[in-house]
């Protein structure tokens, strides 16, 4: 269908739309109108991919003058392939109606591991290897080498695609990763490095979020993208805990005993340098005097990781010159991993500031803070002077330098943390040396201030304020958007007391209270005589499902469970949790019926769907608050009280609730779908922590599901898996229009669809 | 903005202490009820009596038939019906059929209601046969073969009313499947489930069962008594069948009803075959012979087989000697109304009864009672669309599922019959 918002003509592939998608396009055209950034908050399974694809596809072509370029940034390769699988359909739409001006190049922009089409590079196991599988094929002096020796193997999708030059450019059209590996293969061009030279030219690309966020791929990957783009940020709940883990480093026992075989393989490799050919070293020595810490443009190929701290921190000067010659840089970096060992044998936890961290550095250890500053680019001209292909292993050293750099690079924002032992298991010594970075505004600040516009979006974002706060930036438009529904199909509920009336929570002076962790077993084994098909439980934490587990075990409350529901576990594994989780879905899909056991904040909280008959009851025991004791969580509400004035209870509200909602919110996938949720915790009744569930959830707590017992909500239960049994109308009927026509849109202004969501 | 929700929420009061709350919303689980007022729609009549207010549902649930029939006369007038149904009843007696959500519990009224069904049954589908199936402790059991006598599959269920075990889907399935292959192509092979547990405990990959069953062109019809599942979702979509979910007792019996008048016809049946029937005679009154079906020896009221003058003791049935079937003229007679349905009746507007044109009729044409309401108000009343006799909604209600005939249009064929 077609229809106009404002001076827009919007193309949208289906005969259908939802209200809240129009609305959502309402407010998101404002913002692009205003070149600002916004945040949208909308649940899943209203169709917010397409909404947002076909607006900003619409509005780049109803203003051809001034072509907009969308950067749509997804966390996981499968919601990148869906997101293309998408913008394909509505493609064909718009040239169907538009014709060939329609035309657009959009490709999704992945790792060489997920691109790679070379048989032999692509046997390795994870991502590093493969990554250095293809620099040893494509480096720019293997190659040379290669030119002169034919025995030296290369690949020849490179070279194809070398020698192909200028011509290797793809046709407009929409690429999912397996269009370019397709076409890569059929033409014998390299996909990845195809991909990675037409991401300049595409007017959509879709790749993950490292790639903007993580300063040392996006320094890379995204330096050239134009202003005028709208970059979006998809399931964006967590891009906080992005944007701090990109400029997080962490040390430990092994990272130094890697970087220590890493030093002395790289004097080795100086050592037979020198005597075949000393020339190399010194003319690397020469270019850094002059002040090139880099070779200018390297061949796209030789481009590894970039500096980790973020473009506008890195000084523009000459290396200094005590690390100018090999020797000499290869002591202080000795020095550096000497002094860390050092540091991390300590019998207590420690808790610094990067200025001390510095200044004890440098009395110790004799660094400065420059010196510090520049081991990254120093370490990088080496390896490349030494011709180094085999990137992986030399992983640990640059972690080392990494983490010199950003302690030289930040002095606020950060804090250095070392514990001997892992708190819950204090006999097992584990020595970590921490650099957490605490300001998620760090990151994600280039990014704002580079592009026009920013939209983030997902299905939780409540409380919406708070984002703007934690990011460090003003939004143009925030918005919270419901869910249209043409039957109550989401039935939120908060248990408060199990049948014995004795309250249930997970608060630490309660949670091992033998009571609570028998009313939370009779609460599910309840819930498993009245629940058909897949029920998922989340728990607070692993320690704490071990241990409720247990208990349920000992007392034979699993055994009743398991002669309703086959029990599954998820396990910190990701083999052992991938099989549990197909093992869960055939027995929902044969009848005999499951039950997972899955951790807020788990894989499976984050990524993994359970709508339809996969999860037809969630039951969250308890509020999944982040381990307070933790001393970097600690030092970050510390961080954020001083600098945006947050508050830590609410901080930690925030985000527990958040986590909460977003495991919740796994059952529902669509409108036809339902499904039951449980809050079993006495602290979900306090004003306090409910109203910061996302409105689409409160809008369907009902006051008489707030306070409940076990047997209350069994009662409920039974009532509406009856009633969500019954055969309805899909399209909602007259009085509660859910799905819009064209005709209805034209009908109406935008006035009555704002009367009908608000 | 929406938070409507929110602002809801801030009426409710803040809970700052983290006992005080719990007396304080105890009734909000009951404001549900007390939001229903169901009370208030009970009515005193002059005597200050309480009048049954089960009006209105008798009402809708005839306006639902109405409706029903309405659709399938509309979409074909002449669909072809299986009239000759093969019909297994699988009744599952698991653990959790003995739950109480339905009052007492769900096996007793799911026994009540399958009693009135198989009467019902019977006396919409004559030439059709019956059996009965259990599943208790994950085992299917045959209760009773494939017959045509109500009284002894009813008599057969209420002797076996424990419920134990497990439930599996695969066993009845399998059963089934193994019975109903036997029967002639002719027949219509139906199972209807009545499946109160949440779950299945089957032997091996049900999926191949559920397409066996579709291969034996089985149609398999679920009627749930607590929630959705997939897998009988599945297996009715596979084969053909419907699924339902009963919310309470009355919807229960409505659902159960419904699989009653004979489905439409599976398209690869649909051709038209002979099929070779016996209509006996009934044996004269006060002889003695020695039955077939139950082998021992009764005096008079019973049919013999015109083949191989063998004596049952019940139509309609199958010759125990020569596997002939034999029904009464009657029964055939009967199943003509799935075909020839009476079209439904039309609803008359109450206003137009003050026209002058229709004050001849006061009264219900099939009953003769008036059909004003106490107090010279008009009630509700229909009208025959071929005859435009009235009639009263309790006469719309026996002529539409009872007599399948409009005594109306009847008596003026007759009296047309007469005049020439």
């Amino acid at each position: 269908m077609k229809f106009q918002i404002e001076d827009v003509t919007v193309y949208f592939p289906y005969d259908h739309i939802y209200p809240e998608q129009y609305s959502y396009m309402i407010e998101l055209k404002r913002a692009l109108d205003a070149k600002g950034h916004c945040l949208l908050e909308m649940p899943t399974g209203t169709g917010k991919t397409i909404a947002l694809l076909s607006l900003i596809t619409s509005y780049s072509l109803s203003k051809p003058q001034s072509p907009i370029k969308l950067i749509y940034c997804t966390r996981t390769v499968h919601e990148m392939e869906k997101t293309l699988a998408e913008l394909k359909l509505l493609h064909n739409y718009q040239i169907k109606h538009l014709g060939p001006q329609a035309r657009i190049l959009a490709i999704g922009l992945s790792s060489r591991k997920n691109l790679c089409v070379n048989p032999t590079v692509l046997a390795a196991e994870n991502r590093d290897s493969v990554d250095a599988g293809c620099r040893k094929l494509t480096a720019s002096w293997v190659r040379a080498m290669a030119a002169e020796n034919p025995n030296v193997p290369t690949c020849q999708f490179f070279e194809n695609y070398e020698k192909a030059a200028s011509a290797a450019v793809l046709p407009p059209g929409v690429y999912t990763l397996q269009d370019l590996r397709a076409f890569g293969k059929e033409k014998g061009w390299c996909p990845y490095f195809l991909a990675r030279h037409m991401v300049q030219f595409a007017n959509v690309v879709v790749y993950s979020y490292q790639y903007l966020l993580d300063p040392k791929v996006a320094g890379i990957i995204s330096k050239e993208m134009q202003k005028e783009s709208v970059v979006v940020f998809d399931e964006a709940h967590n891009i906080d805990n992005v944007c701090i883990e990109a400029l997080s480093v962490s040390v430990r026992r092994q990272t130094l005993e890697g970087a220590t075989r890493n030093l002395n393989r790289i004097s080795q490799e100086i050592d037979r340098f020198k005597a075949t050919d000393a020339s190399r070293l010194r003319s690397e020595y020469n270019r850094l005097v002059e002040g090139l810490a880099l070779r200018g443009n390297l061949p796209i190929t030789d481009t590894w990781l970039s500096n980790p701290a973020l473009p506008d921190d890195i000084l523009k000067e000459a290396v200094p010159g005590n690390i100018r010659r090999a020797e000499h840089f290869l002591h202080v970096l000795r020095r550096l991993v000497q002094y860390l060992r050092g540091r991390l044998e300590t019998d207590n936890v420690e808790k610094e500031s990067p200025v001390g961290f510095v200044a004890s550095i440098s009395s110790h250890a004799g660094i400065d803070q420059k010196t510090l500053k520049f081991c990254y680019d120093r370490l990088h001209s080496l390896m490349l002077t030494l011709e180094i292909t085999d990137t992986d292993e030399f992983l640990h050293i640059q972690t080392i330098c990494d983490f010199a750099t950003l302690i030289g690079t930040y002095a606020r924002g950060f804090s250095i943390i070392i514990e001997p032992f892992d708190e819950r298991m204090p006999h097992i010594p584990d020595p970590v040396l921490q650099l957490s970075c605490h300001d998620a505004s760090l990151a994600i600040k280039p990014v704002f201030d580079r592009f026009q516009s920013v939209v983030i979006t997902s299905g939780t974002l409540s409380p919406i304020d708070l984002y703007p706060r934690l990011l460090n930036f003003h939004p143009v438009v925030s918005h919270s958007f419901t869910m249209s529904l043409t039957r109550d199909c989401i039935c939120p509920m908060v248990l408060t007391r199990g049948s014995d009336q004795l309250p249930v929570s997970t608060k630490f002076d309660m949670r091992s209270d033998p009571g609570v962790v028998r009313n939370y077993g009779k609460l599910l084994l309840e819930m498993v005589s009245v629940v058909p098909d897949g029920i998922v439980c989340f728990f607070v934490s692993y320690s704490y499902m071990d241990g409720i587990i247990n208990t349920w075990n000992d007392s034979g409350i699993l055994k009743e469970i398991m002669q309703h529901k086959l029990v599954f576990i998820e396990t910190q594994d990701v083999v052992e949790t991938t099989l549990a989780l197909d093992n869960y879905r055939r027995a929902c899909d044969c009848g005999r019926g499951a039950v997972f056991f899955s951790v807020a904040r788990g894989k499976v909280a984050e990524g993994i769907d359970f709508d339809r008959h996969y999860g037809r009851l969630v039951i969250m025991f308890g509020v999944p608050f982040q381990y307070t004791l933790s001393k970097i969580l600690l030092a970050r509400l510390e961080y954020l009280r001083d600098t945006f004035q947050i508050k830590e209870g609410d901080f930690l509200t925030f985000d527990a609730l958040r986590q909460a909602a977003q495991c919740v919110g796994r059952v529902i996938r669509s409108k036809a779908d339902y499904g039951m949720m449980i809050f079993a915790d006495k602290r979900y009744s306090r004003h306090d922590k409910r109203s910061k569930l996302p409105s689409w959830i409160l809008s369907h707590l009902r006051d008489a599901n707030l306070n409940l017992s076990t047997d209350m909500a069994l009662h409920i239960a039974r009532e509406f898996l009856r009633k969500m049994a019954q055969p309805y109308d899909k399209t909602g009927g007259s009085d509660r229009k859910t799905l819009l026509s064209q005709e209805d849109l034209e009908k109406m202004g935008d006035g009555s669809v704002h009367e009908m969501l608000y | 903005m929406n938070n409507g929700g929110a602002r809801r929420m801030n009426g409710g009061g803040e809970e700052d202490d983290d006992e005080d709350y719990v007396n304080g919303d105890l009734d909000a689980w009951e404001r549900t009820y007390t939001d229903e007022r169901s009370w208030e729609s009970l009515q005193e009549d002059e005597s200050g009596l309480l009048r049954p207010i089960d009006n209105k549902a008798l009402y809708h649930s005839q306006y639902r038939r109405r409706l029903r029939s309405l659709s399938s006369t509309a979409t074909a007038a002449r669909i072809q019906k299986g009239l000759i149904r093969y019909l297994y009843l699988v009744i599952d007696l698991s653990r959790a059929a003995s739950e109480t959500d339905f009052r007492p519990s769900r096996i007793v009224v799911i026994a009540k209601h399958v009693e009135a069904f198989i009467r019902e049954f019977f006396d919409q589908n004559p030439l059709s046969q019956v059996g009965l199936l259990t599943i208790k402790d994950g085992v299917a059991q045959c209760l009773t073969d494939l017959g045509g006598s109500p009284e002894s599959h009813i008599k057969a269920l209420m002797n076996k009313l424990e419920c134990s075990g497990d439930s599996s889907l695969q066993n009845a399935l399998d059963l089934v499947d193994g019975y109903l292959n036997q029967i002639p192509s002719y027949g219509h092979r139906e199972v209807l489930i009545l499946y109160s547990a949440l779950s299945t405990c089957d032997p091996g990959d049900i999926m191949e069962t559920i397409q066996k069953c579709k291969k034996s062109k089985i149609r398999c019809s679920v009627i749930g008594l607590a929630a959705e599942m997939f897998i009988c979702k599945h297996l009715c979509q596979e084969t053909g069948g419907t699924y339902s979910v009963a919310l309470d007792e009355s919807h229960f019996k409505e659902l159960i009803l419904e699989h009653a008048p004979p489905p439409p016809a599976i398209a690869e049946f649909a051709t038209a075959n002979l099929i070779k029937m016996g209509f006996p005679q009934r044996a004269a009154e006060g002889s003695i012979s020695i039955c077939s079906c139950h082998k021992e020896a009764k005096v008079g009221a019973g049919y013999t087989c015109p083949r191989c003058k063998a004596r049952v003791c019940e139509l309609p049935t199958e010759c125990c000697i020569c596997g002939l079937t034999l029904v009464s003229s009657p029964h055939l007679a009967r199943s003509y109304h799935h075909l020839f349905p009476i079209a439904p009746f039309d609803e008359v507007p109450p206003f137009s009864l003050n026209d002058p044109n229709h004050k001849l009729q006061r009264n219900c044409f099939g009953c003769q009672q008036s059909l004003l309401n106490p107090g010279n108000k008009p009630g509700l009343l229909v009208v025959c669309p071929k005859c435009k006799g009235y009639f009263c909604l309790d006469c719309d209600i026996y002529i539409h599922e009872s007599l399948h005939n409009c005594p109306g249009c009847d008596s003026f064929r007759h009296s047309k019959a007469d005049k020439e």
